[in-house]
């Protein structure tokens, strides 16, 4: 039994079929203009979903990269200021050589003092230098040049209030004398606010990091916080407030006035790097076999000044010490710039998959598209030959 | 049987073929009317077998199959209900398109690396600047994509009140027609014009909301809620309509406009525009945002708990980065902030070291959605993917149900549909039988004449 066919049924298969072949046609053409596959989320939701989180990762390892690239200068000029600085320890140890001799008299050796003030002079600039706004070697203290030019003995700096503490009273540090080897950063932080016997406190002594447990403020405004050291608040019109924030910097004897941490970044992810050398491992006496350079080279000067051959002859031995231990340093600087130049690869690799991954699910091959593009365009056109013939082919042309 | 009795049949004859044509005439003229169903004669003979038998329409049919009525009613259902969720969903898609570069994770991704930079060169003022820039942008983005999604739910809503002063009208007409249709059968007359008007409104009304409907014994339809609640019997209409609820952030709720104790029926429309809007509106949407309102308020609660415990220029404790919010919507930089960016907590510890940027930025690949088990990005990532899902899904389901809907108005149309080809058939055959029917005509006139002629 043949189907009746009624006009309204042709007409809206034919306008059906040719939306359907627009459409088509449309979201090819769409492809081929952004070079995509996927246009939106709907086009491909797991593809959609994958872009986003390969995204992230490649701008995360662009960041390490970038991170990377700033640890390569700053170890680079590290380096070259570390040799420097070995260079001018030679100078002073062919000094030392030439005036323990017999050969040497009381003229050559304070002129050779001179010669020795000088290379202090040039070490102590050394030692300071700046990379940008930041010192080379004060581990992480930014705020005071790291090196002084003449020893202090060990000292306890001025107690420091922040600057948006509520309390007002006035804070005094005391005690002594300090007994740590290092340098110290104290800080006091308070927990619950009130006045005196009733605020609660914790001090750190790693410049903020990690905190001792609570404890509660005397009446007579004085706390102990290790190493010899005091705090004594004096009452304000304010009472002390929970975070209210005070630290004291305390330094032990010698010329340094930095500390022993290292700066560190990620170049991966949870891989902090540490990439800077503290001066204190470079030039100050701490950890085995060390040597205070500047004091060598101090007490080098006094014997040339002195005419003291034996005490020259002395420092020969420290000298030698002092060589060594800033040849480590550029050591580690080398094994860090190793180790940098392996994540670095590591790095461009991964970028360069990762671009290769996110763009085999979102890019578009043009060679497809094109012949997609061309498929649909000869459907588009054939639906529109059919449509135009359509309304040719009535009874009416027949009926006489 | 005499002469008279052949020329009253032959008049029967041109009557019921004149008819017929008139008919045929109406079939072809209204081609192009939608819902139109052609109508067919019957012709019957009549009269006794002795006196010669004549012909009369006996009734005009309407050719129609009613249960494809009743499916393509329901499949109006299914689509109004695709077509309205796709709409408010492309919408949607249109703000997390992350096809671009400046959506949330973009933002996002420059956010972290902000603080990066910053742990590099924690004094520098121009790191500084850059990441309270981008604290900005993310904060916008944030603010702005939850904005939009409520202005879909407001377009919903609006949709909604739309929708029901149409189904309202839709109502009224059926009703209407059931009055008409109900008087004209009464008085024994057809009523075809009137029936197809009343099913083209059945057929707009099952694009609104899904019911069902009974053909009663005076040939009103009478139509019912999906709970059994009516909404037409006969003449009678019970109209709807919409209630701000304050309980839902004042959006409307469908009630019945005359019933005073305002039964809420948002639940009992399952299907059509209406459903697919009001389900947009009360949970799509609202579980977009408060994904997107999870995510924000994690970001701004982790980076405020490492920046609190970081110290900044001023050698102070940390106060919050962004002021603390648990919507999208209020994501914003802390104003203190803003206003001195030395106050931005880069420090781990009173020496100015950049150890807290480095640990904020470090939050990027800590596991702190989905109970500790997804990173922001891939919670993100995620949600995007579930967006894109649910769009291709209406997608797919509004094709196959437009499919499934084309076919059966095309069975509808092979069954009532106008053929030009046929009409123009029938009418050559009824103008054969007037014509016949007339030379009839002119057959019994001559054998009157000859009979009258006879006696002279």
């Amino acid at each position: 039994m043949a189907i009746r066919v009624s006009e309204n049924m042709k007409y809206n298969t034919m306008v059906n079929n040719l939306f359907r072949a627009q459409d088509s046609y449309n979201a090819a053409m769409e492809k081929m203009a952004s070079q995509k596959k996927i246009n939106r989320p709907s086009d491909d939701p797991v593809g959609m979903s994958r872009i986003v989180s390969l995204r992230k990762s490649r701008a995360s390892v662009g960041q390490y990269r970038r991170n990377i690239d700033g640890c390569n200068s700053w170890i680079e000029i590290t380096e070259s200021k570390l040799s420097s600085v070995d260079d001018l320890l030679v100078n002073a140890q062919e000094i030392a050589i030439a005036q323990s001799t017999a050969t040497a008299s009381a003229g050559t050796r304070s002129i050779s003092a001179v010669a020795v003030q000088q290379i202090m002079d040039g070490m102590l600039s050394l030692a300071n230098s700046k990379y940008g706004d930041r010192y080379l070697f004060s581990g992480t203290r930014m705020d005071e040049e790291p090196f002084s030019s003449s020893e202090s003995a060990a000292a306890i700096g001025p107690a420091v209030a922040a600057d948006g503490n509520f309390f007002d009273g006035t804070v005094a540090s005391g005690g002594g004398p300090y007994t740590g080897s290092v340098n110290k950063t104290y800080v006091v932080k308070i927990i619950d606010g009130g006045a005196f016997g009733a605020a609660t406190y914790q001090v750190s002594s790693d410049g903020g990091k990690n905190w001792s447990s609570t404890n509660t403020i005397p009446a007579g405004g004085t706390i102990t916080l290790g190493d010899g050291i005091d705090l004594t608040f004096t009452a304000g019109s304010n009472d002390l407030t929970a975070n209210d924030i005070f630290y004291v910097n305390a330094s032990a004897p010698g010329y340094y006035n930095g500390n022993g941490e290292e700066l560190s970044v990620e170049i991966g992810k949870d891989t902090p790097f540490d990439y800077s050398i503290s001066g204190e491992s470079v030039f100050t006496d701490n950890g085995g076999g060390n040597v205070d350079i500047f004091k060598v080279l101090n007490d080098l000067k006094n014997s040339l000044e002195a005419n003291d051959p034996d005490g020259i002859a002395a420092q020969l031995d420290n000298l030698q010490k002092a060589s060594e231990q800033v040849n480590e340093n550029i050591a580690r600087c080398g094994a860090r710039m190793n180790r940098l130049e392996i994540a670095e690869n590591n790095m461009a690799d991964l970028d360069f998959n990762l671009t290769k991954l996110i763009s085999n699910t979102e890019d578009a091959d043009i060679s497809e598209i094109a012949t997609e593009l061309a498929m649909k365009e000869i459907a588009l056109k054939a639906s529109y030959a059919t449509a135009s013939k359509i309304e040719n082919l009535t009874i009416l042309d027949f009926l006489k | 049987m005499s002469a008279i009795s052949l020329l009253n049949t032959a008049k029967d004859g041109l009557l019921a073929h004149q008819t017929a044509m008139n008919l045929t005439g109406s079939n072809i003229t209204n081609v192009d009317t939608p819902g139109y169903t052609r109508q067919r004669p019957v012709f019957s003979s009549w009269g006794s077998v002795d006196k010669g038998t004549g012909v009369g329409i006996e009734k005009i049919e309407r050719v129609y199959d009613r249960f494809l009525g009743v499916q393509i009613n329901d499949k109006m259902h299914d689509v109004g209900y695709s077509e309205a969720k796709k709409g408010a969903l492309e919408n949607i898609e249109i703000i997390f398109n992350e096809s671009s570069s400046s959506g949330i994770n973009e933002l996002l991704n420059r956010f972290w690396s902000s603080w990066e930079d910053l742990s590099a060169n924690p004094a520098g003022q121009v790191e500084r600047d850059a990441l309270v820039s981008a604290s900005r942008n993310l904060a916008s983005v944030f603010r702005s994509s939850s904005d939009e999604l409520v202005s879909v739910q407001n377009d919903a809503n609006a949709e909604i009140a739309g929708l029901i002063d149409q189904a309202n009208g839709y109502i009224s007409d059926i009703a209407d027609l059931n009055g008409k249709i109900a008087a004209i059968k009464t008085g024994k007359g057809d009523a075809n014009n009137l029936i197809d008007k009343r099913a083209e409104a059945l057929k707009g009304l099952a694009g609104i909301l899904d019911f069902q409907h009974l053909e009663d014994s005076d040939a009103s339809v009478n139509v019912f809620l999906s709970n059994g609640m009516p909404l037409v019997m006969g003449d009678r209409t019970w109209e709807l309509g919409v209630k701000t609820d304050p309980a839902n952030s004042n959006f409307y709720n469908v009630v019945f406009r005359d019933d005073p104790a305002e039964e809420v029926l948002n639940n009992v429309v399952t299907k059509g525009k209406l459903a697919g809007f009001l389900e947009v509106r009360d949970d799509k949407v609202v579980n977009y945002l408060s994904d997107l309102d999870s995510l924000a308020a994690s970001i701004i609660a982790e980076v405020n708990a490492q920046h609190q415990s970081g110290y900044d220029m001023g050698h102070n404790l940390g106060g919050v980065f962004f002021e603390p919010a648990t919507a999208a919507e209020d994501m914003r930089v802390s104003t203190d902030i803003a206003e001195d960016v030395n106050k931005i907590a880069a420090s781990e510890t009173v020496n100015d070291d950049g150890g807290n940027a480095e640990l904020i930025g470090a939050i990027k690949d800590k596991l702190v959605m989905n109970g500790g088990t997804s990173t922001f990005n891939s919670y993100y990532a995620s949600f995007v993917g579930k967006i894109g899902q649910d769009l291709a899904d209406e997608e797919r389901g509004l094709d196959h149900h437009t499919d499934i809907m084309n076919q059966l108005i095309n069975k509808r149309e092979g069954i009532s549909g106008v053929s030009i080809d046929e009409e123009m058939i029938n009418l050559a055959r009824y103008q054969l039988g007037y014509n016949s029917a007339a030379r009839l005509c002119n057959v019994a006139d001559e054998l009157i004449d000859t009979l009258l002629n006879l006696v002279r």
